[in-house]
């Protein structure tokens, strides 16, 4: 039996793979030394560091050792086989890590069973509220965490739990929102489908805070797993007593019921969604009212995020006081980012609050999958905005992003390189924006319609240098007039690129010229002859056949045919089709 | 069932653990499925059958790690239990030959990384 195991993995990707060369070398070294049936040496798929040459790390003392050099192997294996010896010059310090309190039991436990999540502490934070803290102290201790709204406005979810409560109604409702609707943003999906009672819990509790006896999930039909666990979830909890009448031998009572969205973003906004499950058409309405005044049949309504109501539990069994150690002096707690895009390790990544983008996808997610410089980083999906390399040192919360002009969002976040145009970007944020306005209000349904066509304009090279003044005016009238939070923030990606990639849009309007090779109307594909080797790969492979001539005399494109999908440029070996 | 007293309750949460010592967890979350790995939990639940292994077989959400499902958390005592990535019918057979029979870590899948 082995005592010890060595993992190896070569992390520097720009030279040859050296993982092998080094896992035979410690080989030999163990078997010369004899060592070999007390250490197994394994080669790792990823090792959870980059860009650090060989990294060595050793099970089960979970400690890395960065930029291995041959000398070094000795050292490490003496020092394994020690009690608990380090070399200190070679140990690997992390900048940043994961801090997990909303995916604390994803992945570990198994979710379609109650008695799994009972017995890592869940249901526990319920036991104490009902039992020990009572309505103002649990709201109080939600007060101290400081926790606010994950689903990206970033309202002080004590404060919406406290107007619900002092207002005097007889019926009151709480909502859980997991319309989730921003392209590549899946966090809430995994919460509900890797841990649905922690949000069963957290909505209990919110409906006990504010004395609600009436819940729903708002969960859109899109996710059908999410759905069925957290159906097979609240049967088990009722099954227990968590839910229906008398919870825990208390005299609370909470009834729980799924109402499935249809397919509509605008649903996700407060007030949509309400007259949705009134089973009305789910268009917004203007605010105040609040839903914590009037919200769901014109009664009290609270309506919290998937993810605010994870962290609830955690807060009320480690205190308020404990939460609120973790973050920056304004947010409090961790963020869950769906870390999307052109980056190696695509994923959930939850962090506390002021981490640094540039720590989220380079350290943790390992920098971009082509290995070609990060452009940008995009958050908050189609209300945030874009967020240029130079500024990803900014550490993450509300206010820092909402400078930049984007926003926390729910937590997408999409890592764009240099392949990347930003003039197409926007285009296509905005065009998601304009398929999803409800229709209701002007400001939205017009200017988003004309904002697209500045934007199709500028794209396909027919822009003038007047049209960037006349997106920013629209932009802003937007803001100040629309109705929801969808108008207001739908010219954030416009905004946000105008504002650090004007230089961009400048290429497209006076020099008819793409930088990033993606705007189809501004490029044009054509042979090298020099390079070309007239294997006459992209001859076959053109679907249009637009290129012409045969092995001997050439190929050249014939523009008029082009359709500028690119397959030429990919299949060639020798890079010898020129894209500009 | 019985509806729970807050003293059931304390007694599930503080009851000792009568797992057994080795398990395989498979990540069956939307992005673990859509990698194949439902193919993979049915062949661990029918392999472990046919050889007559003693390691339980479960299910577990998504760690957060999308970009190498499907996901396999592997722990067999006296091993350190490491989650291996892309695992396919393939990658699962050396899983339970070498890791479960044999006691040893399978190389090049394993997705070590800390969180």
């Amino acid at each position: 039996m082995y005592t010890k195991v060595i993992l190896v993995k070569d992390t520097d990707l720009k030279r040859e793979d050296k993982t092998r060369e080094f896992y035979t070398r410690l080989l030999d070294y163990l078997r010369e030394a004899s060592l070999h049936e007390q250490i197994q040496v394994v080669r790792v798929a990823d090792i959870g560091v980059y860009e650090q040459g060989l990294v060595v790390k050793v099970l089960p003392d979970k400690v890395t050792y960065i930029n291995v050099q041959d000398e070094d192997v000795k050292k490490i294996v003496d020092a394994a086989l020690s009690d608990g010896k380090i070399i200190e010059d070679l140990v690997f310090k992390p900048k940043a890590k994961q801090c997990r309190i909303v995916l604390r039991n994803c992945g570990k436990i198994d979710p379609e069973s109650i008695e799994d999540y009972i017995s890592s502490g869940g249901y526990l934070a319920l036991k104490k509220v009902l039992g020990e803290l009572g309505q103002q102290k649990l709201i109080d201790e939600i007060k101290i965490s400081g926790i606010r709204g994950r689903g990206g406005a970033g309202y002080p979810t004590w404060m919406k739990w406290n107007f619900a409560r002092e207002m005097n109604s007889a019926e009151k409702f709480v909502i859980c929102n997991a319309d989730e609707g921003d392209p590549g943003a899946y966090m809430d999906r995994s919460v509900l489908e890797g841990d649905p009672h922690s949000v069963i819990e957290g909505l209990i509790i919110a409906a006990f805070a504010i004395g609600a006896s009436k819940g729903y999930f708002y969960i859109r039909a899109e996710y059908p797993l999410a759905v069925e666990r957290i159906q097979k979830a609240i049967k088990q909890a009722y099954d227990y007593g968590l839910l229906g009448n008398n919870i825990l031998g208390s005299p609370f009572n909470l009834d729980i019921d799924i109402r499935l969205g249809a397919g509509a973003f605008v649903c996700g906004e407060e007030t949509a969604l309400i007259s949705s499950i009134e089973g009305k058409r789910g268009t917004p309405h203007p605010r105040p009212p609040y839903p914590s005044v009037k919200g769901l049949w014109g009664k009290p309504t609270v309506i919290n995020n998937v993810e605010t109501l994870a962290n609830i539990p955690v807060i009320i069994a480690k205190g308020g006081k404990w939460f609120a150690q973790i973050g920056t002096q304004t947010s409090k707690g961790t963020k869950v980012f769906a870390v999307t895009g052109k980056v190696k390790n695509s994923g959930l990544v939850e962090i506390a609050m002021g981490a640094t983008l540039r720590e989220i996808v380079m350290d943790i997610c390992g920098g971009t999958l082509s290995g070609k410089p990060i452009k940008a980083v995009q958050t908050g999906g189609p209300s945030g905005g874009v967020i240029p390399e130079n500024l990803l040192d900014t550490p993450v919360d509300y206010e820092n992003l909402q400078k930049l002009g984007s926003i926390m969002g729910s937590g997408g976040m999409i890592v764009m390189d240099e392949d990347d145009c930003m003039v197409d970007i926007p285009k296509f944020y905005l065009g998601f924006c304009v398929e999803e306005s409800c229709g209701k209000c002007a400001p939205c349904r017009i200017g988003g319609f004309q904002m697209l066509g500045y934007l199709k304009k500028i794209s396909e090279g027919r822009g003038i240098p007047e049209d960037l003044g006349q997106l920013r005016r629209i932009a802003q009238s937007m803001q100040k007039a629309s109705l929801c939070g969808l108008g207001q923030t739908a010219s954030n990606p416009v905004l946000s690129t105008l504002k650090y990639f004007e230089d961009e849009y400048n290429e497209h309007i006076l020099n008819k010229r793409c930088p990033a090779g993606k705007c189809s109307s501004l490029i044009t594909y054509s042979i090298i002859e020099d390079k070309c080797k007239r294997c006459g790969i992209c001859f076959t492979n053109c679907p249009v056949k637009a290129i012409s001539g045969g092995k001997e005399e050439g190929y050249s494109v014939i523009q008029d045919k082009c359709i500028k999908c690119g397959r030429c440029f990919d299949v060639c070996k020798f890079k010898a089709i020129n894209k500009k | 069932m019985n509806k729970l007293s807050p003293a059931d309750l304390d007694k599930m949460s503080k009851a000792p653990v009568d797992k057994p010592k080795d398990w395989i967890k498979v990540g069956l979350s939307s992005c673990g499925i859509a990698a194949g790995a439902e193919d993979v939990f049915n062949f661990f639940v029918e392999e472990v059958k046919k050889r007559n292994l003693q390691i339980e077989i479960k299910k577990c959400g998504c760690t957060g790690m999308c970009y190498a499902e499907p996901l396999v958390e592997v722990s067999v005592e006296g091993l350190p239990s490491v989650i291996y990535g892309a695992v396919n019918k393939e990658v699962a057979t050396k899983i339970l030959e070498k890791h479960v029979i044999s006691k040893m870590l399978v190389n090049d899948y394993i997705f070590e990384v800390s969180i």
